[in-house]
């Protein structure tokens, strides 16, 4: 999609001029960040949080993927939208915002969740995959994408006061790993409540591994579980070893590193 | 018996395995990560994976919302 003409527009290469000095960033890097392709899966708590950052920081290309509207109660975590967006769709209102927010980033829009029929087409192309879905079923097919072509998928949940990040890079250890199938969990954040800034703080921790994987800079949290609980305020990442027997990473031959 | 669980030192009752603990503990089957001594215990192997005095133990809800 044409980014609009404004008065704004300046070179990409201030806005990644603070990354240049950063340790470990190589220039050929942050070219890759320039022609990166991400895709973000869910535009809600998580989305908003991860897509404001990648936007501003330069990534080239976001795809937003959701079927909802925007409603009345999201707007208390999902910093994109304004009141006058309700009933807008959730990803036209976001593309909107994040192209003010940067007129030169590419961005495109899926409106509708992603499932069985479309997920293959959906995610190709794309060089990461940030997770910010509030139900199981498509998580299980994102960890599956994850597994067959070997690239970065950043996973993360929050509710209550918990949020949760997890990456899958190469194929292995994957989220089956981990919790086994996640189709069946509905958390509904109706019920349980959430605070807004632990689910945006799980969104920025979800773009800045985005970041470090991208930018290939230091450790990013693969086969890592990252775990925030702001109630008692403690944090804890727990190593994940592959499991051996996984239906999903286990044995088939069919990661492919990417 | 003494288990470490989430890092803590803790006394819980005598159980003999990943899925008894859960239940003690009235934790979920779904959707839950159980580590026993840094290995990953499979949801379909709670019932018969041992729990023994002393085990290092990470039990962890998924987290879904979004
Ligand atoms: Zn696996």
């Amino acid at each position: 999609m044409e980014a609009p003409q404004s008065p704004w527009a300046f070179s990409d290469k201030e806005r990644v001029r603070r990354l240049v000095a950063l340790p470990g960033v190589r220039r050929e890097s942050l070219s890759k960040l320039a022609s990166a392709r991400v895709a973000i899966v869910g535009v809600g708590g998580l989305g908003n949080a991860s897509a404001l950052y990648l936007a501003a920081q330069g990534v080239g290309h976001l795809t937003l993927v959701d079927g909802d509207a925007v409603a009345q109660h999201n707007l208390g975590r999902q910093i994109l939208f304004r009141p006058e967006d309700v009933g807008r769709l959730k990803v036209e209102a976001a593309a909107e915002a994040l192209r003010r927010l940067r007129p030169e980033l590419g961005v495109s829009t899926v409106a509708a969740p992603l499932g069985e029929s479309n997920w293959r087409a959906v995610l190709a192309n794309h060089d990461l995959v940030l997770d910010g879905l509030d139900q199981g079923l498509p998580r299980d097919l994102l960890n599956r994408w994850a597994v067959e072509t070997g690239r970065p998928v950043v996973f993360a949940g929050a509710i209550g006061y918990e949020a949760q990040v997890f990456v899958v890079q190469g194929g292995r250890p994957c989220l089956h790993c981990l919790f086994g199938s996640v189709a069946e969990v509905a958390e509904d954040c109706a019920v349980t409540g959430v605070l807004g800034p632990v689910v945006g703080m799980a969104g920025l921790v979800q773009a800045q591994e985005a970041l470090k994987l991208l930018l290939q800079v230091g450790r990013p949290l693969v086969g890592r579980l990252w775990l925030w609980d702001a109630f008692s305020g403690s944090t804890r990442i727990l190593e994940v070893p592959a499991r051996p027997d996984c239906p999903v990473c286990g044995a088939a031959p069919t990661a492919h590193k990417g | 018996m003494q288990l470490t669980i989430n890092g803590e030192e803790r006394r819980v009752a005598e159980v003999d395995t990943v899925a008894a603990l859960l239940d003690h503990l009235r934790v979920s089957h779904q959707a839950v990560a159980v580590m026993v001594n840094g290995a990953i215990v499979a949801r379909e192997r709670y019932a018969e994976y041992p729990v023994k005095e002393r085990d290092v133990l990470e039990i962890v809800r998924f987290v879904g919302g979004g």
